[in-house]
């Protein structure tokens, strides 16, 4: 059946948002406009209003949260969860029930994503859930708010899509859907994140041919309120029409506008108590959402102001007299924000690697907050032989962009997109190549969602797709066949599986290889992932598994026990990749039986 | 500084009271010349005095309205009282925007003649040199004056006490 609408949902580690657009089209020439969906939800106790977003904040209400009945939705008159604005603002009081940047705990291997780890901090007894159900419960607000404003068109008669950072790989993305399907989902496409943003880009600029050329490269930079997220995409042509190619994502980097706000909050904190007053928690979480604030205000465009104040209200029911005053100076900002996130780099320095030995268990925030090194690292990554030359590149290597679209909230501001580019920009000098040029984008907040829908309409054939293929190369470790030496694991080689770029609704069989699998019993393969290799052809074997290669979850098939108990079966190994853009894995027997190989996320739990 | 505290207060007088406070007219030096905010009560949902305290509440958890106004701020430099009162009224405002919408009673430039199509007391308060005999085409605008267009707030909810404005806090340890 034909959808009436194609909907883009931007399931963000900060904010969700959902846009739409009409699926019919009348001419080619003139797509239907994409429209943003204002999302119905709890903003205070007792009060549902429509917001442009929906902060990803999932609280799980106890006796003493919320008067009774002040929680109610228009579609759940007694929902076990809230979600949204309501949720953000009571989880500043009650920490321990507030579910917070789920999507970054979704891509974390050291973790087992489908038990209840979450919130982290909830002592024993509390309520807890998993990533992929707080992920499950944001999709399912979105599909019930869309249903209760749209009676007319049943969600689950539309084609959705929903975006990933292009760094989640496999397991997240298999995650992701899981969670979609769980909210019960029915047609759903993922996308990555800053091809979405591309996507608007397109959207907003239907003469988009004549802006770029062949031989282009263009660089998108998502910096959103949690992660990070660097894509190259390559202008290219075949039989004489422009194409586009996702040629490089980047890896995954937990760092975004939250902990730069935060760092200006820590900055004000440490000069007030120089001065003699501490304040506490709920203090410190006022002042982050007021520096906030006074950034945003003091990078607006136009805006000359040297500071802008910064207040905490006194804590009960005196409000004047226990107020502290402090002000965020330009200076400071550009300080704590440009050298701090974005210095000015020679483009050959790298991130600092995170120091080998105990870490907390916690989220794996970025052990290095230069965003300029972590951009230095992504140009510099190995070339693909993938790329057919579509890569322009300089005499030492680097990737040398034409364009950069930014997408994210932090990027609204004026100072940080210059820095980055003028940092960009000197790399290129030193390369010999000509300076990048912005495209202009606009409404950094929305546009992931935009573009998500604007691809909607992209695969039901009316517009440009962005060929991407696998964002990474995937392997099977093969353990060798070593005597064992006490205390230490045997060597790990590593069969390449899918190599980068590898298209959807592509197959191949790797038949070199053959594997005994024993009947009835689980066979586990190990899975492991580079964002950087990307030359490694399917059946290649790394005889050593370096620092650029990372263990996913492992795969686990059983073969189904038909009375020959103990029997060995061979199979080689397959790989599809689904139209969908989902990657699987198949053991496939010498008779032609097959077996999905399923991720098995429970087993790794961190050592 | 002075004059937003009146404002306020003088907005919250009138709509709980209907009169000024006595020292804001004071401070005006004749009460009867200070302008009058037009606005009226919001329309009553369940019973009138249910969307009085519903505004008071919601100003007082958005903007700790209540909190500011019934503190004793005459000990305070008017640096500390501002400092407080531009994050105070950054709140109030997004609270009248959100749930208000206030337009002019006579959207004319103040300070310029403007005739009056229709002399209903209660919307164009004539002052200065009226005539003896009927009422004048126009003066001098001297106040805009203010309506509700539109009020919205959220469903009242009986089964809560309402006459709790705010609730008491604490902090577990």
């Amino acid at each position: 059946m034909q959808p009436t609408y194609v909907i883009g949902i931007d399931l963000g580690t900060t904010n969700c948002g959902l846009a739409f657009a009409e699926a019919r089209v009348e001419s080619p020439h003139q797509l239907p406009t994409v429209l943003p969906f204002a999302v119905p939800q709890l903003v205070n106790p007792g009060e549902v209003r429509e917001e442009a977003l929906l902060p990803s904040a999932l609280f799980l209400p106890g006796p003493t949260d919320f008067p009774a009945g002040s929680i109610a939705l228009p579609w759940d008159p007694e929902p076990a969860a809230v979600t949204g604005q309501l949720a953000q603002k009571r989880g500043v009081e009650n920490t321990r029930r507030l579910v917070a940047s789920a999507k970054s705990w979704l891509c974390h291997a050291g973790v087992d994503r489908t038990s209840p780890i979450l919130p982290v901090g909830a002592p024993d007894g509390a309520p807890k859930i998993s990533p992929v159900e707080a992920s499950r419960r944001y999709l399912e607000h979105l599909r019930n708010a869309w249903n209760w404003a749209r009676p007319d068109a049943s969600f689950d008669a539309q084609n959705i899509l929903v975006t990933v950072p292009a760094s989640f790989d496999a397991v997240a993305r298999d995650l992701t859907l899981r969670a979609a399907g769980d909210a019960g989902y029915a047609n759903v496409v993922l996308l990555e994140e800053p091809q979405a943003a591309f996507y608007a880009w397109i959207e907003r600029h239907p003469d988009w041919r004549d802006r770029v050329r062949v031989g282009d490269l263009i660089l998108v930079v998502d910096i959103g309120g949690g992660t990070t997220d660097f894509t190259l995409i390559a202008v290219t042509e075949r039989d004489g029409e422009l194409q586009l190619e996702r040629v490089a994502v980047g890896e995954h980097i937990l760092l975004g506008g939250d902990n730069m706000d935060l760092a200006l909050a820590r900055f004000i904190e440490q000069q007030l108590s120089a001065g003699g007053r501490k304040i506490d928690s709920f203090q410190l979480h006022a002042l982050w959402q007021n520096c906030r604030l006074a950034k945003e205000r003091l990078l607006e465009d136009g805006n000359t102001a040297e500071e802008h104040p910064v207040t905490i209200l006194g804590k009960g029911s005196g409000l004047v007299g226990g107020t502290i005053k402090a002000a965020l100076r330009r200076g400071d900002i550009e300080r704590i924000l440009l050298d701090g996130f974005f210095p000015q780099t020679s483009s050959n320095d790298m991130p600092q690697r995170r120091r080998a030995g105990l870490q907390e268990l916690g989220l794996p925030y970025a052990a290095d907050a230069a965003i300029t090194r972590h951009l230095a690292r992504f140009l510099r990554q190995q070339a693909s032989s993938a790329e057919h030359g579509s890569v322009r590149r300089g005499p030492s290597g680097l990737a040398c962009p034409t364009h950069v679209l930014f997408n994210g909230g932090v990027l609204r501001a004026g100072l940080v997109r210059e820095r980055l580019l003028s940092t960009l920009n000197v790399w290129l000098d030193g390369e010999s190549m000509p300076a990048a040029r912005p495209l202009e984008g606009d409404d950094l907040m929305h546009a992931v969602s935009r573009g998500a829908a604007y691809y909607g309409l992209a695969r039901l054939g009316h517009g440009v797709r962005i060929r991407g293929g696998v964002s990474r190369t995937y392997y099977v470790g093969i353990e060798t066949a070593m005597p064992a030496v006490p205390g230490l694991p045997a060597p790990l080689k590593a069969l390449t599986v899918a190599p980068f770029g590898m298209e959807e609704g592509t197959e191949l069989r790797l038949t070199g290889r053959e594997f005994g699998l024993v009947v009835g019993e689980p066979a586990e393969f190990r899975f492991l992932t580079s964002a950087s290799r990307k030359d490694d052809p399917a059946g290649h074997l790394l005889d050593e598994v370096g620092d650029d290669v990372e263990e996913l979850s492992p795969m686990e098939v059983t073969l189904p026990s038909a009375g020959d108990a103990g029997e060995v079966v061979p199979v080689t190994l397959e790989t599809v990749v689904t139209e969908t853009g989902l990657l699987q894995l198949w053991c496939v027997a010498r008779d032609g039986r097959r077996w999905k190989l399923e991720f098995n996320v429970r087993e790794r739990v961190s050592p | 500084m002075t004059r937003l505290l009146q404002a306020i207060r003088s907005f919250f007088s009138i709509l709980f009271s209907g009169r000024l406070p006595a020292d804001v007219a004071a401070a005006l030096g004749l009460a009867k010349a200070a302008p009058k905010p037009g606005t009226r009560p919001p329309e009553p949902p369940v019973r009138p005095v249910d969307g009085a305290l519903q505004l008071l509440a919601i100003l007082q958890r958005d903007a700790r309205l209540v909190d500011f106004l019934l503190e004793d701020v005459s000990g305070y430099s008017d640096e500390q009282v501002g400092s407080a009162v531009r994050s105070l009224h950054e709140q109030c405002r997004q609270v009248l925007t959100r749930y208000l919408r206030l337009s002019p009673v006579i959207d004319g430039v103040e300070g310029t003649y403007t005739k009056v199509e229709s002399p209903d007391p209660a919307r164009v308060k004539f002052i200065g040199n009226l005539p003896t005999k009927g009422t004048p085409a126009g003066g001098t605008l001297r106040h805009k004056g203010w309506r509700a267009e539109k009020i919205d707030l959220p469903p009242v909810d009986r089964r809560h006490d309402l006459s709790v404005i705010a609730p008491a806090e604490i902090e577990v340890e």
